[in-house]
């Protein structure tokens, strides 16, 4: 174990990359989709390096494993020198030992994939909007109902002085947050690089009883006005929703920032 | 004799293999049965929704980095392994003076993450490179890569200036402490550097191989340790508190060049975790990544290891001030 332990390490790491992003759309609960190539080509570097580095500790291990009973005492002559020299790097033949912590998230990943970010963290952020002054968006595309994201909604809605959103029959589609005072929301977490970046758009939903928390829903509706163009006021924005109906979690949980 | 000897062998080699099956199947059938038992049941239990979105961020930035420890990686393996140190020795000026903003420059070459950079520097010294200018590779080396550029630019997308900002506070903290030291350093804080054993000497297929392996693994424990801090960093510290620290630029500052020692994030990866910190200014998401890459509690063990304690302790914290006083100036300047 000590001498294939960094190859049986890069092969479950390397495994585990593999498993979430070429066998499954896992890794979509984790990092944006445009990483998926790279994710993939270091899974199977991985795996190569796993298996070169097996075949060379099986090659170099041969001759030192005759000659183990001869060398332990030399052996035993090697480890302070080498510690003293690496205090907080110490590394055995099995490799670095802090590298035994890679083997947290591979089995994770492999056994119990987490679940993605819902309303926990979505409550946690303080939603944070970019600061942007108001202006004319481009129009909105044809179609009826008319599918957005909740950032794009969220942006027409507070800061569109053509207000493109006025007549139009909206769908999104989010999970179920819930104030105190029982006002529910349908949100989306909007994630730039991965989910530790996480901040939520939201929109208020009123015409419909809510559904549990971290239910994902598609609510169809039109835009109500509220506040005046810009300010806090306008924010979160409200959709007077005509049918709530449950789905399934989609592929990708996040929306691109 | 001869036929004993090898009948004696071989029953010990199969009373051996015998042991070994058994220990090994007999694990093998404890870890399957704990898993599938208790897996689900300690699923349902501990995955409340804290620990749930603590095991997401804390995998999400691990599967993050990946990719760039990797790529960082093969190509420090691939320049330690073909690429001959005394290159650099010829490259650089005779004048210490000069040496030592050449060779902060010529961090650029070596794209790996601040654990590939101690040993590098380390045999540098061995070569023959003056020490401020070898300190000065060392610090600027696993800031200014193009592979840690890239992840900046990637992990802030839309803002140049802040993969500029990195770039120019790290050469200037690299290049002020190769000048500290070459006027106040003094040689005895100063242990030798000893040869390397560890990781081997020369060249070629196999050097490369090992130390892609070592650089990979080793950096990649340190990644997950990361990960972990900026994990519970995120779930257990309430918003509120950081929004004490967000309002006033100067304790944010200092806290993130506080929590820039303290995650120890490897230089490939901490620009994300800078970008994840999204209520501070960009002054101190600025200082995490300039502090960082020079100054945390791994990079202090390292260098313990390598060029001993009274040098280590001085050399951090001076290069801690450093780097935060040029990153409020960068800051100031450019963001």
């Amino acid at each position: 174990m000590r001498r294939y332990g960094p190859a049986a390490l890069l092969a479950l790491v390397g495994a585990a990359i593999l498993r979430v992003s070429l066998f499954s759309d896992l890794y979509l609960r984790y990092v944006q989709a445009g990483l998926r190539p790279y994710l993939v080509v270091s899974g199977a570097v991985l795996v190569l390096l796993a298996v070169t580095v097996g075949v060379l500790a099986r090659t170099a291990g041969e001759p030192t494993d005759e000659q183990a009973d001869e060398r332990t005492g030399e052996r035993t002559d090697e480890v302070p020198e080498a510690s003293a020299e690496h205090a907080g790097h110490s590394h055995g033949p099995a490799g670095p030992r802090v590298a035994w912590f890679l083997t947290l998230p591979a089995l994770a990943l492999l056994l119990v994939p987490p679940p993605a970010l819902g309303s926990y963290s979505a409550e946690r952020e303080a939603a944070q909007r970019a600061a942007q002054g108001t202006g004319t968006f481009p129009a909105l595309p044809s179609g009826n109902p008319l599918d957005l994201t909740l950032g794009e909604f969220g942006s027409r809605a507070v800061y569109d002085s053509g207000r493109s959103l006025r007549g139009r029959t909206i769908r999104l589609t989010g999970f179920v947050t819930r104030d105190d005072d029982g006002t529910w929301y349908v949100t989306r977490l909007l994630v730039s690089c991965c989910a530790a970046d996480a901040s939520a758009a939201k929109a208020e939903v009123r015409g419909a009883d809510a559904p549990p928390v971290d239910t994902w829903v598609t609510v169809t509706g039109t835009w109500r006005p509220k506040g005046a163009l810009g300010s806090a006021a306008a924010w979160p924005p409200v959709l007077d929703a005509t049918s709530v109906r449950r789905v399934p979690q989609p592929d990708n949980p996040y929306e691109k920032r | 004799m001869e036929n004993q000897r090898t009948v004696a062998d071989g029953l010990r080699m199969g009373l051996r293999a015998l042991v070994y099956a058994a220990l090994g199947g007999a694990a093998l059938i404890a870890i399957a049965t704990v898993v599938s038992v208790l897996g689900p049941m300690l699923a349902l239990d501990l995955y409340s929704p804290p620990v749930a979105a603590w095991w997401t961020v804390f995998t999400a930035i691990a599967v993050q980095g990946v990719p760039f420890l990797l790529l960082g990686t093969v190509v420090s393996a691939a320049i330690g392994a073909f690429v001959p140190e005394r290159v650099f020795t010829r490259l650089l000026p005779r004048r210490e003076a000069l040496a030592v903003p050449v060779a902060g420059a010529a961090g650029v070459v070596l794209p790996g993450c601040e654990c590939a950079s101690v040993p590098v520097a380390g045999s540098l010294m061995r070569r023959g490179v003056a020490p401020a200018a070898a300190l000065a590779f060392l610090l600027s080396a696993p800031a200014i890569n193009p592979v840690v550029l890239v992840a900046t630019s990637v992990a802030f997308p839309g803002q140049p200036q802040m993969v500029l900002g990195r770039l120019v506070a790290s050469l200037a903290t690299a290049v002020v402490m190769g000048w500290l030291w070459a006027r106040f350093g003094k040689e005895e804080w100063l242990r030798p550097p000893q040869r390397n054993t560890a990781h081997g000497p020369g060249g070629g297929p196999r050097a490369f191989v090992s130390g892609l392996q070592h650089d990979f693994l080793h950096a990649g424990g340190f990644l997950v340790v990361g990960a972990a801090a900026a994990a519970t960093f995120d779930i257990v510290v309430p918003g509120s508190v950081l929004e004490v620290f967000t309002g006033s630029v100067w304790l944010s500052v200092l806290l993130l060049a506080v929590l820039a020692v303290v995650l120890c994030v490897c230089s490939e990866a901490d620009a994300f975790v800078a970008a994840s910190l999204s209520g501070f200014s960009p002054t101190a998401r600025l200082a995490f990544m300039v502090v960082g890459p020079m100054v945390d509690l791994k990079l202090i063990a390292l260098q313990t290891g390598t060029f001993g304690r009274s040098f280590a302790l001085r050399f951090s914290s001076a290069t801690w001030l450093v780097a935060v006083a040029s990153s409020v100036l960068v800051g100031w300047w450019l963001l």
